[in-house]
């Protein structure tokens, strides 16, 4: 296959790793972050997880490039993050869709923004609303139609549409109720293990911080500095697993609620 | 009878009723002869069918018309696009706000023989009073359709790579349209009005002239068809502007 017919059917998005180096930022005179030093490996799937206010979304904002640092920097693949870049998606909590928008023109959203052709777009979104679960009779129903859940399906799928190689994704399930939720998750997962994205997930729920990461990084209430880097060794895929049934994910859980605790 | 919520259709015989008790209660005042100024509504009818029989209401409506659709057409265009500039550029906003504030709750009419002093007594007195009835309530509520654009729409298509253009025409426009569209509905409605009080201080031209006429001849049944005639008017203006409405965002 030539190189420019790869290109053609979909670029390359081979995961990029992201470097978080000394960032600070304050808001007027509070202190958000001080001196943060992460480093996200490609392809890992990294949460944030600490108190409320603690600066876990304004440092995936950060690395979204939507809001500027006051020290450091952050480095996505080679670029160093000035604006918002073509390697990054973002999924937002309240989903984030364009009301007057159907759901295949609100999945098309990023595809047009960045000058795809129209046959192209609709192609690709239809595929990205395949993956997340959607197919069939959705693609010309408005958000309000649709389920919490099911809008935020389409805010992956938005994500997904233009190949990102990082997905940013900021407490997703955290307006879905449990069950929804459980079931998103693992669909994620699996998505994940296919698609081989570097994941960096905002979260405030333990079990959530666990069962999807390979790494939890605890932010300190605020100013906001990492606390601690958590490994998460439970095998994968978890998704096929029931995981959360064994006795290493409570332990770990319950780790990371005794790491918490003392936060608080 | 419990007060439930409905929906405007099933108001609709409800609207009817209240029209026919109007009508009933004035044709009654009018056949006791109350006072002249209460002519039955049968009479009114008749003077009405006349009038437009006569050829009278058309000529007149024809110019008032005409004045009314240039003066709200400019009043659309220019009110939607400063309101546009004044939701998007904060200096815009910091040098208009007070005027417009200012102007929106002024007595509108004392501004009309300036009007009369700059322009004459001509039917151009009628389409710039026209104008400046409608066109601050466009501004305002364009300005809060595009103020109130959800913050975090504009974050994610700036996370998708939107510059300026693609933002204002892809989620500002869009985000503030239903409240354009309201706007402009008021703003028909207050066009009417500018018409019709254009009119009757220049008394020359238009059912304004008509209303001056009668009013001063005590010919009360013309009088009163002609404000049916300005009723319907307004009524018809603030309609179509809601079909536009309708057309246009679907998605509500």
């Amino acid at each position: 296959m030539s190189a420019q017919m790869r290109d053609a059917e979909a670029p390359s998005a081979e995961p990029v790793g992201i470097a978080i180096e000394g960032v600070s930022k304050a808001f007027g005179p509070v202190q958000a972050l001080v001196d943060i030093d992460v480093n996200v490996r490609a392809g890992e799937f990294l949460s944030l997880i600490g108190p409320s206010g603690c600066g876990k979304t304004t440092l995936l904002k950060a690395i979204a490039g939507l809001m500027p640092v006051d020290a450091g920097r952050v480095v996505v693949g080679d670029r160093v993050v000035s604006g918002p870049g073509r390697e990054c998606s973002v999924v937002f909590q309240d989903f984030a869709l364009l009301p007057w928008a159907t759901v295949q023109s609100n999945v098309e959203f990023g595809l047009l923004l960045r000058g795809v052709p129209a046959p192209e777009r609709a192609a690709t979104a239809r595929r990205a609303i395949a993956k997340v679960g959607l197919a069939g009779s959705f693609e010309q129903a408005y958000p309000a139609q649709l389920s919490g859940g099911m809008q935020q399906r389409v805010g992956l799928a938005r994500a997904l549409a233009v190949n990102p190689q990082v997905l940013l994704m900021d407490e997703p399930f955290a307006s879905i109720d449990e069950q929804t939720r459980r079931v998103f998750q693992d669909d994620l997962l699996s998505l994940w293990s296919e698609e081989r994205k570097t994941v960096v997930l905002v979260t405030h729920s333990m079990e959530e911080a666990i069962y999807m990461s390979d790494r939890v990084v605890v932010l300190s209430p605020r100013p906001g500095r990492v606390h601690q880097v958590l490994e998460v060794p439970l095998p994968r895929p978890r998704e096929l697993r029931d995981v959360r049934a064994t006795a290493d994910f409570a332990r770990l859980v319950d780790g990371l609620w005794q790491i918490l605790r003392k936060l608080q | 009878m419990t007060l439930e919520p409905a929906h405007d259709s099933d108001l609709g015989p409800v609207g009817l009723v209240a029209v026919a008790g109007l009508l009933l209660v004035s044709e009654l005042l009018g056949r006791l002869d109350v006072s002249i100024f209460l002519p039955p509504a049968s009479r009114v009818a008749v003077a009405w069918w006349g009038l437009i029989t006569d050829g009278t209401l058309f000529r007149a409506a024809s110019s008032s018309l005409a004045s009314l659709v240039k003066g709200f057409l400019s009043a659309a265009v220019l009110g939607v696009l400063v309101g546009l500039a004044m939701g998007r550029f904060k200096t815009v906003r910091y040098l208009l706000d007070g005027w417009v504030n200012a102007l929106m709750s002024a007595p509108l009419s004392a501004l009309v023989p300036v009007l009369i002093a700059l322009f004459g007594v001509r039917d151009t007195v009628v389409v710039a009073t026209v104008f400046m009835f409608s066109f601050f309530v466009i501004v305002v509520n364009t300005l809060t359709g595009v103020r109130g654009t959800d913050r975090s729409l504009v974050e994610m298509a700036r996370a998708f790579g939107a510059g300026e253009v693609a933002l204002f025409g892809r989620v500002y426009l869009p985000a503030a349209l239903p409240a354009v569209m309201l706007g402009l509905r008021l703003g028909a409605v207050q066009a009417v009005k500018g018409m019709v009080v254009g009119e009757m201080l220049i008394s020359l031209v238009g059912l304004g002239e008509r209303l001056i006429y009668y009013g001063n001849t005590f010919l009360i049944t013309e009088l009163y068809a002609v404000i049916v005639s300005v009723l319907l008017i307004a009524i018809i203006a603030s309609q179509l502007v809601q079909a536009c409405e309708r057309a246009l965002v679907r998605w509500k």
